[in-house]
């Protein structure tokens, strides 16, 4: 695990919905890619608010991981 | 050589006596307290020292009482008043009576107290460390990492069984959106002497996890007031300042910060306030994502709006050019097919004239056929009955002829069958037995039957004979057989 990637997935997530929000905004969007970015966009929200709510099998591990090796 | 001998309370009284005459009132004296204990019955025994200005050896000691009764007013007066306990290790301006016993030796009795030296005192010291963590420049450098757009995985430093803790963690689990953290508590004494070595070494084991944590919360939950003189420590905030997450502190206290929060990345007053920033943290986050995603989708419905628009227009001026073309071409195709139909019925025209005239040809070509075939109808039969009428003609010749013929003949057997008739009759008279036998023939029978030769007959026998007139029988007496 690298520092840099901490929180990585929330921050790409974010920057790549502004991004594509910036384009929207300045008209630089294709009609044409209009649904694939809306479902990108959609995609995106959904991953961001599933992590926030939920736990997760990975992250459990390793706080469980913590227990055993710190007395 | 011995002058004097003295017996030793002899020595201890003259000791007693001069000190007495030398500290006829009480004194202020500054000094540390080295030791602090309370007996049962509520006097307070302590050992007060002074170390040398810049190191910690021991230049001074005395041992110092507290009697109860003014213990029990000393000690919240002090507490009351510096917002820390009157306890080992802080330096007390107190006003003291020298005093001497003969058994116990020498002591100094604590009359009063005076708390503005300690709180100048712990303030100097408070001063001195931070100026000297800017001094080093490090004071701000946890400050100055960035706290996680997310701050979710935390490490959590407390004291289990401190009752801000649970508040804390139930405030986190319980948050009404529903944000799901991921804790870890390090348990550490918060309060104390050991304090300083059981953070640190909570700290170190987060360390261990840097990469996974997003930040450190450092809580402390309600309890007493005082002894946050734990947190006023020099090597703690130093390694606050050099810790590679960020430290969020909610140490409990209301009035001046301890350089542990002043390090902190973020110096909260309570553990309450420390889970509510964080929820805070990620609300702000899911605000921010829900906004973007409005105005995501507000734009693309706005977008879509206006290409429908774009579209609408585009429909409406094309339209126009599109009708008119059709009626261009409407005009062309009808004047096409008014030609066409001209066209047509002239050829119409001319076909059923055409017709018309090859009926008329037709028919009178028929009727000329239908008389000729009349004609030579009629002919034929004409011809026919005169034929006919012929041949009847000549069949009634052929008849008439035929009958008088045969009547002829008929005739002609007629006659010649009655002459033979006659001939017949003329031969039959002369043939008749009666005639023949009138002729001379006779007729002999045997046995009643005409005997024409003589093969029946036998010697003897007895033969009849038949003549014209009479009869006579006769016997056979020879035979002449006729080969």
């Amino acid at each position: 695990m690298n520092t840099s990637k901490k929180n990585t997935s929330y921050k790409e997530a974010i920057t790549e919905i502004e991004e594509i929000l910036k384009q929207l905004e300045n008209n630089e969007l294709d009609v044409d890619e209009l649904s694939e970015k809306v479902k990108r966009v959609s995609q995106l929200v959904t991953l961001c608010k599933e992590k926030l709510h939920n736990t997760e099998q990975e992250i459990d591990k390793i706080l469980k991981e913590m227990d055993t090796s710190y007395q | 050589m011995i002058n004097e001998q003295l017996k030793l309370s002899e020595l201890n009284g003259r000791v007693k006596k001069a000190i007495s005459e030398t500290f006829t009132t009480p004194t202020w004296v500054i000094a540390e307290i080295s030791e602090l204990k309370m007996n049962r019955n509520g006097h307070c025994y302590l050992v007060l020292i002074e170390k040398e200005t810049n190191g910690d050896a021991i230049v001074a000691q005395a041992k110092a009482t507290i009697w109860s009764y003014t213990f029990r007013m000393l000690k919240p007066y002090f507490e009351s008043t510096t917002g820390q306990p009157l306890t080992e290790g802080i330096k007390v301006l107190v006003s003291v009576s020298v005093e001497f016993h003969e058994l116990y030796g020498y002591s100094l009795n604590i009359r009063d107290i005076d708390p503005t030296y300690t709180l100048g005192d712990m303030a100097r010291r408070r001063k001195e460390i931070i100026s000297r963590l800017q001094r080093e420049g490090v004071a701000d450098m946890n400050k100055e990492l960035t706290l996680p757009l997310v701050p979710q995985k935390i490490a959590i430093i407390s004291s289990e069984t401190a009752a801000g803790y649970q508040d804390f963690i139930d405030q986190l689990i319980k948050n009404p959106a529903g944000y799901h953290f991921h804790i870890k508590l390090f348990p550490a004494i918060m309060q104390g002497n050991q304090a300083e070595t059981s953070i640190i070494g909570a700290l170190e084991q987060i360390y261990l996890y840097e990469n996974f944590f997003d930040a450190v919360v450092i809580i402390r939950g309600g309890g007493s007031q005082a002894d946050l003189s734990c947190f006023d420590n020099y090597n703690l905030a130093y390694f606050i300042t050099q810790f590679p997450l960020p430290v969020i502190t909610g140490i409990g206290h209301e009035k001046d910060d301890s350089i542990v929060d002043l390090v902190a990345h973020t110096r909260l007053k309570t553990p309450t306030a420390v889970a509510e920033f964080l929820i805070s943290g990620i609300t702000q986050f899911d605000i921010r994502l829900n906004e973007l995603k409005n105005r995501f989708f507000q734009g693309t419905d706005e977008l879509i709006k206006i290409l429908k628009t774009d579209i609408e227009q585009l429909t409406r001026t094309v339209i126009p050019i599109i009708k008119e073309k059709i009626v261009s071409e409407n005009s062309h195709l009808n004047k096409t097919i008014w030609k066409f139909d001209n066209r047509l019925k002239l050829f119409i025209q001319n076909q059923s004239y055409l017709l018309a005239r090859t009926e008329r040809s037709l028919k009178s070509e028929f009727k000329n056929f239908a008389q000729i075939q009349l004609r030579i109808l009629e002919r034929s039969t004409q011809a026919l009955s005169v034929n006919l009428h012929r041949i009847t003609l000549t069949n009634k010749e052929l008849l008439k002829r035929k009958i008088q013929r045969s009547e002829k003949s008929v005739q002609n057997i007629l006659s010649e069958n009655l002459h033979y008739l006659e001939l017949s009759k003329q031969k039959a008279i002369l043939m008749d037995p009666a005639k023949v036998l009138a002729r001379g023939y006779s007729i002999t029978t045997y046995n009643g039957r005409a005997l024409k030769d003589t093969d029946r007959l036998t010697i003897n026998a007895l033969i009849e004979t038949k003549l014209y007139k009479g009869n006579l029988t006769s016997e056979v007496k020879t035979i002449h057989k006729e080969v």
